[in-house]
């Protein structure tokens, strides 16, 4: 790997909840302005992972490093900007226009009674920009569309002017021409303003030409360097919990 | 209008009134969108043990109605982080042994009455000038840390894990939430009563987000309904003889029913 210092240095990680194990043994690095796919099936422990990346949940052992440091002693968390799997699934109900909420994204690097800095303004406007939504700032966020919420949520993550951008199966609720122009929106901020990608999904044949490296996740962690090669079937069985050779035959006698 | 302003106790009242209706409406913004509006109502009824201890240890039943609420919302707070227990069954626990404990309380200590009466539905002619003291002083603080913190509250109520993951301290918030809440509520508890303290807290913020608008907007309209209810109440009251919490209280539903009609969607 050309780069030296990984943003996220994941070791020996496991999670075990009611002695059933989510996660088990899973050791990973990811380095700055890669684009990382994360895969695996449901229930395979893909959103732990990334729950246990922003310090959400606490692992049952292991470690996990972000810029060289324990999560517990990070403070600059604005350099992560992160869009969860309900995001785009707002209450209607919730008083909040666009700009209200991609303001949220600036939070925390205000100082008490501060009013938005000039700064802060320039963030959000060139974040609600660059997700084309500046037509949108005083639309109440509960009236629009998936793909338009989803536009959102990912303007106010960018508002804070992060690094590493991790989107937990954000599409929930899109059109597909939406999730298109999405795809192509990851591919633009990763390739030409550098932000670092980690993207769990289960569209990998759409980005496989963006992605950098693909991880799949099935209580254990498989690291595919070349996305575009195809999956051995022991790495499928491994990731699936079946026996892919068994698969594969009976494809053929059909 | 103008003669019940010449009584001095009605003078009392509406500064009190008006404090608590400001105070209500813009933390009731955060209960209601945090979704604590059981809470507001168990912290009333931790507040009236602290009045009922304060009635019969003849002190003045503010400051430990502050302190119960105080201690109560913590409770709650620590009981619904520390354990993974069904929340609103915790708050029902808590506010029928709180009420049940006060009743007992006040009755052994012979303080029951006119006393007790007064702080569950509220009374205009009771607000003393120390109450006011203590309502100004705890009501200036409140405020404050609403104020400061408003921009992380708003946050936090809307997506509490964002929040957490940007840098926001949100267990040290939360605490403070609920501090805040349970000091506005014992404050209100001389005007409107500890059984309808929370009808003022979360029914002006109901009403405002029928309007269908941004943050701002939703906290200064659920303030305009919480100032016209105090004082259409309060004047109500004043006029027929009424207790002024539950005058309130009909005044805020009254409103609340027109918001509805006007956004009828």
């Amino acid at each position: 790997m050309k780069f030296s210092v990984p943003i996220f240095d994941v070791k020996n990680l496991s999670f075990v909840v009611k002695e059933q194990t989510v996660l088990s043994s899973i050791s990973l690095e990811i380095f700055p302005s890669e684009y990382i796919a994360i895969i695996g099936p449901n229930g395979g422990g893909k959103t732990t992972l990334v729950r246990m990346l922003l310090g959400l949940e606490k692992p049952t052992s292991g470690e996990v490093k972000i810029y060289g440091k324990k999560l517990s002693q990070f403070k600059e968390w604005y350099k992560i900007g992160y869009v969860p799997q309900r995001a785009s699934l707002v209450d209607s109900s919730f008083p909040a226009t666009v700009l209200d909420i991609v303001n949220m994204g600036r939070t925390s690097q205000r100082t008490l009674f501060s009013t938005l800095s000039k700064s802060d303004r320039t963030f959000v406007h060139d974040a609600m920009q660059k997700m084309d939504i500046l037509d949108l700032a005083d639309k109440m966020v509960g009236t629009l569309s998936g793909g338009q919420r989803q536009r959102v949520m990912i303007a106010r993550a960018l508002a804070s002017n992060p690094k590493i951008l991790i989107l937990d199966e954000p599409n929930t609720g899109v059109d597909a021409a939406s999730q298109k122009k999405f795809y192509a929106l990851l591919r633009e901020l990763n390739k030409k303003d550098g932000i670092t990608i980690v993207f769990i999904t289960h569209d990998i044949g759409v980005i496989a030409d963006d992605i950098a490296r693909l991880f799949t996740i099935n209580q254990k962690a498989i690291i595919c360097n070349n996305p575009k090669q195809t999956l051995s079937c022991e790495e499928m069985s491994s990731l699936y919990g079946i026996d892919a050779h068994l698969l594969h035959n009976h494809r053929h006698e059909h | 209008m103008i003669e019940m302003f010449e009584y001095d106790f009605m003078q009392r009242a509406f500064i009190a009134g008006i404090i608590i209706a400001i105070l209500a409406s813009i933390s009731g913004t955060f209960v209601v969108l945090r979704r604590y509006s059981l809470m507001g109502e168990t912290l009333a009824h931790s507040a009236l043990l602290g009045v009922a201890v304060g009635l019969v240890a003849e002190f003045n039943p503010l400051w430990s109605a502050v302190l119960f609420a105080l201690f109560a919302a913590w409770l709650i707070e620590y009981l619904r982080s520390a354990f993974s227990l069904y929340s609103d069954a915790v708050l029902s626990i808590l506010l029928s042994g709180s009420l049940a404990s006060a009743v007992i309380i006040v009755s052994l200590g012979g303080a029951f009455n006119n006393s007790l009466f007064s702080y569950l539905f509220g009374s205009i002619l009771a607000v003393s000038s120390d109450d006011i003291m203590v309502i100004a002083v705890f009501g200036a603080i409140s405020l404050f840390l609403l104020l400061l913190f408003s921009k992380e509250f708003y946050f936090i109520a809307y997506d509490e894990e964002v929040a957490k993951t940007s840098g926001i301290k949100v267990n040290i918030l939360n605490f403070l939430l609920v501090s805040v809440v349970a000091i506005i509520i014992a404050l209100s508890i001389r005007v409107v009563g500890s059984l309808l303290v929370s009808a003022l807290m979360i029914i002006p913020t109901v009403a405002a987000l029928r309007f269908r608008v941004g943050f701002l907007k939703t906290v200064l309209i659920s303030l305009v309904i919480a100032l016209l209810s105090v004082f259409s109440g309060m004047t109500l009251s004043f006029h027929f003889s009424l207790p002024s919490g539950a005058t309130i209280v009909l005044c805020v539903l009254f409103i609340f029913i027109l918001s509805l009609v006007i956004n009828k969607k």
